[in-house]
């Protein structure tokens, strides 16, 4: 009978094909616009590390100043000082623990024919590579005495190992940055977290470093920090000055399993605000704050406004395009009242009439359906075009989304289906086939 | 066959309460030949489609074929159109996307037959109507006899019992109401029961009875056989 | 007026809508929603066209920048730059150079307070800073409107890591006017605190000059401060002859690169293209509300279209008779035309509320500004006429039915 049904389905599209096609292209636009700024929106607001995303948390600490908080809503400050992240990185008081900031320097390679060149980097401490689970072609990190001691080691991105070592394993080369010779420990493999939660202060699409170096090296003043620096208490010149002075510009991230773990840190970085309080810093010092990944991106707004703004507008797009579409099929089905008639005078149950409208309202919704997929394909490439690179791998489909873009479709046109084809069973079989 | 007890219709619009049909009283045997007749607005039509399920009374007691129709519902209705009645009406009612071969189809569909079964009988019925070699064309094709043939093919597919034609003749010129009416009393000789509306009062005398509608009511004219008696109540 | 109401069958049309009433609530909800869409999409289309508007105060068409970065160890940065600065001044067709710390509408740069008084606890008024030398505002091509430029005596070093300022500034007009209660014209010579106590006097002041962040609600304040940063990175920002930009971009980038091993020149950008990328977002957005806006409106023209066709082919018979017993094709055609209208009406109503609330939700969501009462006019008066204009041609199909299908029967 299904068979039937859609042959129906197929001559009744074809005998009103100019609001069929009508209706498969609202249909379409409004898919392909909803599913648009729906991926862009589910990629922004995606999570970046699943499995842990709730043991690995952001710390603030609010050693602002006392008379004005640091944002409008009295939050805690979105990096630490310098004196305070390394405290809290010393202490040791988590399973695990990463200080870092940006930086960027100079890499001269070996090779004397090719042109020095400026790379983007961080400088982290031992624990961002296994907190962060990022995963390894070649080497590991470095160790937690490396640290200490400010060894010149370095890990290397992918790409990074195939412009010096021509993609070869290059553990224990050196590279040469900044004047100095750096042991290679790792090279890191494809690895692109969206967002890019672990530093998202200079915007949260931006692309992996491609060196990470020691953070206690950053002391030695051998490249130049990246990243945002904020100050508000004036400090004498000089950078011993600058380590000591209140000036963010540190992101500390820790790893605590379970809420006890979390707890017990929370309270310790309120012990350590009470100690400082003494020495006339935190004014606040019950305003400390620990999130984790996917409150901390919430609490950033990594989602842009814009985006959330026109996935709004393309799914109130969407419901003008259902009611276009309603009204159509209203009137299709209202059109086709003498057939409806005779076929129950044929023997067609109420049921069976509802089926086979609900089948041609299916119909029209898959033809809508493909259509929004290949407008939203359309649609993610001019995206790509019209925002340009950060916004690349936000404007890429997955399965599950061309599935979720069929399903919308179908559901919205069965749901645009549903009053008319109530509406075509509702037919008198005796008005219709004494009229004429 | 079919007996009809106190059956009522009314209508109620705009608070005015219309009754189309009071207190029928009529038995159909098995075989009737039955002409209804009757002046416009008389109830005829309310009176067929309460015969053929189309409608339901206000009512009274319908019994077709021994099935105690008020205790059907919807798809037990349906059933009992699909399987015992067939309709022919005076515009035809072909479907116009169908092409003859799947017109004659859409009953047989419901009825739920395999293909060979449905594929036999469509071609069958259509050449018991002379249009077998016309199957693929759509009705708009055909003239308004042929049109009616083809619903009659259609109307007989399921094999039904039951005929109901509504003015089967009332959009031919005479020449082709001649040649439907002789289908009829043909395929009435072959066992079917039909009930025929019409307002032409030389068809209706081709029936083995006539009964006349008035105002609602039923009375039965002549009585050729001695088959039975309807009593319109007056 | 009651005479002409009833000429134009208004009462009439009611009557028969009522009988319809799911068809034209429909295409009433449709407008409506449109109407909500259109009007708000056009307003920030508006409102970021209106910042894309701006002026920088910068002489953009014909100035670019580039970085120099230094990887040699034991440099004389100082002798280096001075040496930069002068090949490059010496090159023909350029007008001004000066080594800058940030450039505007790039997104990065720096910023402090100034305060009219000193205190460690006082609201300072926020700026951005651009440290500059003496060619500074001849480079950048900003208007002195007061006071003097800097002289080359008032140039200083400024170490990496130093906190000091020197003691003079320019200032913007819009940075003067958030200090001086709105009267630029007093800020000239006043002393005021920069990093809460070190005095600092406005020698100047220029017409306009942005900040590097678009967003930011005080882009249009900005201080110039005679500076040269001594470190080994800087960026040189460079003012062309008119029309001579981009031949010279590639000629000085090579000249630097070439005449120094010991350092990288990159990000060689003209200031146009900085622009560009900077409201990159901005350009996108509007397009894409753009884009919304055609393709709503054609959705519900081609919806009024098709139910309107529809809705006159079930009433051939009934459109045959009217003409049939005199109705003009005019007549026929006006009828379908005021039932759209009302039709259209009651939908811009409810739109016009669905407007203003989705503008609410957008201010306290997405903190825009309250729409513009004149756009919602707008948006009604244009609206109406696209249903006008949708339901002509089915209308007019209307007119052109015979009288004679009366009698006939369907066609």
């Amino acid at each position: 009978m299904f068979s039937y049904y859609l042959k129906l389905a197929y001559l009744s599209c074809k005998r009103t094909w100019g609001m069929t096609l009508l209706m498969v292209c609202a249909i379409g636009l409004g898919i392909g616009a909803s599913m648009t700024t729906i991926t862009v929106n589910y990629l922004m607001s995606a999570n970046p590390i699943p499995q842990k995303s709730e043991q690995l948390f952001f710390v603030q600490m609010d050693s602002w100043e006392p008379n004005n908080p640091y944002s409008d809503d009295g939050d805690a400050p979105e990096q630490v000082t310098y004196r305070d992240g390394t405290y809290l990185w010393q202490a040791q008081k988590a399973k695990r623990q990463s200080i870092q900031t940006g930086m960027s320097a100079v890499i001269e390679p070996a090779d004397k024919e090719v042109l020095p060149f400026m790379v983007q980097g961080r400088a982290n401490s031992a624990d961002f590579f296994p907190m962060f689970d990022v995963p390894f072609l070649y080497g590991s990190g470095w160790d937690h005495q490396a640290d200490l001691k400010k060894e010149r080691v370095i890990v290397i991105n992918a790409e990074l190992n195939e412009r010096l070592f021509g993609g070869k394993d290059s553990t224990g080369q050196t590279v040469r940055m900044a004047g100095e010779d750096y042991k290679v420990t790792g090279v890191i493999d494809r690895w692109n977290p969206k967002p890019k939660f672990y530093d998202i202060s200079t915007g949260a699409f931006n692309a992996v470093e491609e060196v990470f170096v020691p953070f206690s090296l950053i002391t030695e003043q051998k490249f130049s920090r990246s990243g945002n620096t904020n100050c508000w208490k004036p400090s004498e010149s000089g950078f011993q000055a600058f380590l000591d002075s209140e000036c963010i510009w540190l992101q500390l991230w820790v790893e605590l399993p379970t809420e006890q773990d979390k707890q017990d840190y929370l309270s310790f970085m309120n012990a350590y605000a009470k100690e400082q309080h003494q020495y006339g810093r935190f004014a606040r010092t019950d305003n400390n704050k620990l999130r984790d990944v996917m409150q901390w991106l919430e609490n950033q707004q990594v989602v842009s406004d814009d985006a959330s703004m026109m996935m709004a507008m393309s799914l109130m797009f969407l419901l003008v395009c259902l009611l276009n579409t309603v009204g159509l099929l209203l009137a299709k089905f209202l059109g086709k009242a003498s057939e409806i008639g005779v076929r129950q005078a044929l023997g067609a149950s109420r049921n069976d009439l509802f089926i086979q409208h609900l089948i041609e309202s299916g119909c029209i919704g898959l033809a809508g359906g493909l259509l929004g997929l290949v407008l939203a394909i359309l649609g993610l490439e001019a995206i790509k075009v019209m925002y340009g690179d950060w916004i690349r791998d936000l404007a890429q489909l997955d399965l599950s989304l061309v599935a979720m873009a069929i399903g919308l479709a179908i559901v919205s046109a069965l749901l645009a289906g549903l009053y008319p084809t109530w509406r075509a069973c509702q037919v008198q079989p005796s008005v219709q086939l004494k009229s004429q | 066959m079919l007996t009809m007890n106190k059956i009522s219709k009314s209508f109620i619009t705009d608070d005015v309460a219309t009754h189309a049909l009071r207190d029928i009283q009529l038995h159909v045997n098995e075989g009737d030949f039955v002409s209804v007749t009757g002046p416009s607005g008389s109830g005829k039509t309310t009176f067929l489609n309460i015969a053929g399920l189309l409608e339901t009374s206000t009512s009274g007691e319908y019994l077709l074929d021994g099935e105690d129709i008020a205790k059907l519902n919807d798809s037990g209705r349906s059933r009992m159109r699909n399987q015992k009645i067939g309709f022919i009406f005076q515009s035809f009612n072909l479907i116009p996307d169908l092409n003859l071969f799947d017109n004659v189809d859409v009953p047989l569909r419901y009825r739920g037959l395999n293909t060979a079964e449905r594929r036999k009988r469509i071609e069958h019925h259509l050449d018991q109507v002379g249009l077998a070699s016309r199957m693929k064309h759509l009705p708009s094709q055909l003239s308004g006899g042929q049109q009616q043939r083809v619903a009659i093919a259609r109307a007989l597919a399921t094999s039904p019992r039951f005929l109901l034609a509504d003015e089967p003749t009332g959009n031919l010129d005479s020449q082709m109401a001649q040649s439907v009416m002789s289908l009829l009393e043909d395929i009435n000789k072959a066992g079917t029961t039909i009930l025929m509306v019409t307002h032409d009062p030389s068809l209706a005398a081709r029936a083995t009875r006539q009964i006349y509608i008035k105002d609602g009511h039923v009375s039965e004219l002549t009585n050729k056989n001695s088959n039975l008696h309807v009593v319109g109540e007056a | 007026m009651l005479e002409l109401l009833a000429r134009l069958e208004l009462g009439l049309i009611f009557r028969a809508l009522m009988r319809n009433k799911i068809g034209a609530l429909l295409i009433a909800l449709q407008i409506a929603l449109t109407l909500t869409i259109m009007v708000n999409a056009i307003f920030m289309m508006q409102e970021r066209s209106q910042q894309m508007a701006r002026p920088s105060g910068l002489d953009e068409t014909n100035t670019f920048y580039l970085s120099n970065t230094i990887f040699a160890q034991n440099y004389n940065t100082q002798t280096a730059l001075q040496q930069d600065l002068q090949r490059i001044r010496q090159t023909p067709g350029v007008v001004a150079v000066t080594q800058i710390n940030a450039i505007p509408l790039s997104g990065g740069g720096w910023s402090m307070g100034l305060q009219t008084k000193p205190g460690d606890d006082l609201e300072g008024t926020g700026t951005a800073v651009y440290m500059v030398d003496e060619h500074g505002i001849e480079a950048l091509g900003v208007e002195l409107i007061a006071g003097e430029n800097f002289q080359s005596s008032d140039i200083v070093w400024r170490e990496v890591g130093s906190t000091k300022w020197p003691p003079k500034t320019i200032i913007t007009k819009a940075l003067a006017e958030a200090m001086f209660e709105g009267d630029w014209k007093k800020a000239l010579g006043k002393t005021v605190y920069i990093d809460n106590h070190q005095p600092v006097q406005i020698t100047g002041i220029i017409n306009g000059l942005q900040a590097p962040w678009n967003g930011w609600n005080g882009v249009e304040r900005s201080m110039l401060v005679p500076q040269q940063l001594d470190g080994k990175g800087s960026r040189y920002f460079i003012r062309t002859e008119a029309g001579r930009r981009d031949e010279l971009m590639p000629v000085i980038e090579k000249m630097l690169a070439d005449s120094d091993r010991g350092r990288i020149i990159r990000n060689v950008t003209s200031m146009q293209q900085t622009r560009d990328e900077s409201y990159q977002e901005h350009q996108a957005t509007n397009t894409i509300l753009l884009t919304v806006i055609i393709v709503l409106t054609l959705i519900t023209g081609f919806g009024i279209v098709g139910l309107a066709m529809f809705s006159i082919n079930r009433r051939t018979r009934q459109i045959g008779t009217r003409r049939a017993l005199g109705a003009s094709q005019w007549q026929v055609m006006r009828y379908f035309m005021l039932e759209n209208l009302l039709i259209s009406f009651a939908g811009v109503i409810l739109g016009a509320a669905g407007a203003v609330g989705l503008n609410i939700w957008l201010v306290a969501t997405f903190s825009m500004s309250p729409l513009s009462p004149v756009l919602l006019v707008i948006g009604v008066v244009a609206l109406l006429i696209v249903g006008q204009l949708a339901v002509s041609y089915p209308a007019l199909v209307a007119s052109k039915i015979s009288p004679a299908t009366a009698t006939r029967g369907r066609a």
